[in-house]
């Protein structure tokens, strides 16, 4: 019995022996440890992957969120590639909550319209049940007209319009199309639907698209890419369902700057179309 | 005959010419490796400053701050590594830079929707009560 247990522990010792040579052996490599930031990014991004209110309203970026984790889940790269990668993740993750998170407000913002809407309307049948005055009347479809249009403002500013003497204005960046060519890029989309959206429901409202250059390049080129830039921002929305005779282009080319033309930064801010939604024409109040 | 003698006679003569080819193209390698002087990560510097521009111009400062200057910071980096030749350092910082960025757009165009709802609300609420008030005063 005893020397039998004797041998058993003589024999677990030299297997241990062997275990902490492999062990040694194994810890000459890089040790295959997930990194703990990519360890919550997954976390983070299971969560929003399962949240089935959120998750179908930005698939592009969680597609995106999801191999940047698997990039930052990987074991094999340098400490600060590692790092980097993790911090993308993290960040992917983030964007694609986010992006999701607006575009619920945005679907809940369509829902309450459509509430002030029915208000207006049953304001509408109520008049004539209740006889009102003409001054009571008047007052009641000024306040209405006046609530419709605080919630356009805030829809417009909520699409990145900024107010202006000639009406909101829209600016898609140069980032949008590809260098030299008037081919809409993906990130554009977005934003066009949104203002596409916002047509179909003020069915009132015109837009203006113009294009604009940097001083690159002859100015009759200029022209041409702008208008073609143009047009190809008016296509994307007709498909959209807007109404051609709603929409006026124009190439603008490089005579209306909006920064200096000297630096790269301040011609890539020239390089751009501005999309100006007419106000329309404003009931006396 | 001669594909014969070819067959026998490589592993004698080949060795050394492959060693050196060998040791050759992994010299290149390693001078390719430990070179510095890679190009800069413009386009990923560009494309940085084209995040930052578009969440400024959505007003990323008031409603997303820390992400704009953490964006704004990681580029100054980027660009300070570029004076200092560590390319691969700037390309990952301008990465992190654009990804800051376009999460202080996301979040702007949030919070934006957000208030935008908020407002509608409360006009929705005026109207209605300003309804109840004018059908008041009509029927008395």
């Amino acid at each position: 019995m005893k020397p039998r247990h004797n041998l058993s522990a003589h024999a677990w010792t030299r297997l241990a022996g062997a275990g902490v040579v492999a062990w040694g052996l194994v810890a000459c490599a890089p040790t295959p440890v997930v990194p703990e930031g990519a360890v919550q990014a997954r976390a983070e991004l299971t969560r929003l992957q399962s949240d089935a209110k959120l998750a179908p309203l930005a698939q592009q970026a969680l597609t995106e969120a999801e191999a940047a984790v698997q990039l930052a889940e990987q074991t094999d790269a340098k400490p600060e590639v590692a790092a980097h990668r993790v911090y993308v993740a993290q960040r992917k993750v983030e964007l694609a909550r986010a992006l999701a998170e607006a575009r619920f407000a945005e679907q809940e913002r369509s829902e309450l319209t459509a509430q002030i809407d029915r208000a207006r309307l049953e304001a509408r049948e109520r008049e004539t049940a209740a006889a009102r005055s003409d001054a009571q009347t008047a007052r009641l479809d000024a306040d209405a007209a006046r609530m419709e249009a605080a919630a356009m403002r805030a829809e417009m500013e909520a699409m990145n319009a900024r107010p202006t003497d000639r009406g909101m204005v829209l600016t898609l960046g140069d980032v949008l199309f590809e260098t030299g060519k008037a081919d809409l890029k993906g990130g554009a989309v977005a934003d066009l639907d949104e203002l596409a959206r916002f047509l179909a429901k003020y069915p009132d409202r015109s837009v203006v698209i113009e294009g604009h250059t940097d001083s690159v390049g002859s100015e009759d080129f200029n022209v041409g890419l702008s208008e073609r830039r143009a047009a190809s921002v008016r296509t994307y929305l007709v498909r959209q369902g807007v109404d051609t005779s709603r929409i006026t282009t124009q190439g603008m080319g490089e005579s209306v700057p909006v920064a200096s033309n000297d630096s790269s930064g301040g011609r890539q801010q020239n390089r751009r179309v501005e999309i100006i939604v007419s106000n329309p024409t404003q009931p006396s109040m | 005959m001669l594909h014969l003698e070819e067959r026998d006679a490589p592993p004698r003569r080949r060795p050394p010419f492959a060693g050196l080819l060998a040791a050759l193209s992994g010299a290149l390698l390693l001078a390719g490796g430990c070179a510095s002087n890679a190009p800069a990560p413009t386009a990923q510097i560009d494309s940085a400053k084209q995040a930052i521009d578009d969440a400024e111009r959505a007003q990323a400062a008031q409603h997303a701050a820390p992400e704009l200057s953490q964006a704004r910071s990681k580029l100054a980096s980027a660009t300070t590594a570029v004076q200092n030749e560590e390319m691969e350092q700037a390309a990952r910082l301008a990465e992190e830079a654009r990804a800051d960025a376009e999460l202080a757009s996301a979040r702007t165009a949030a919070a934006k929707a957000q208030a935008a709802n908020d407002e509608i609300r409360r006009a929705n609420q005026a109207l209605i009560e300003e309804m109840g008030r004018s059908t008041t005063g009509g029927t008395q």
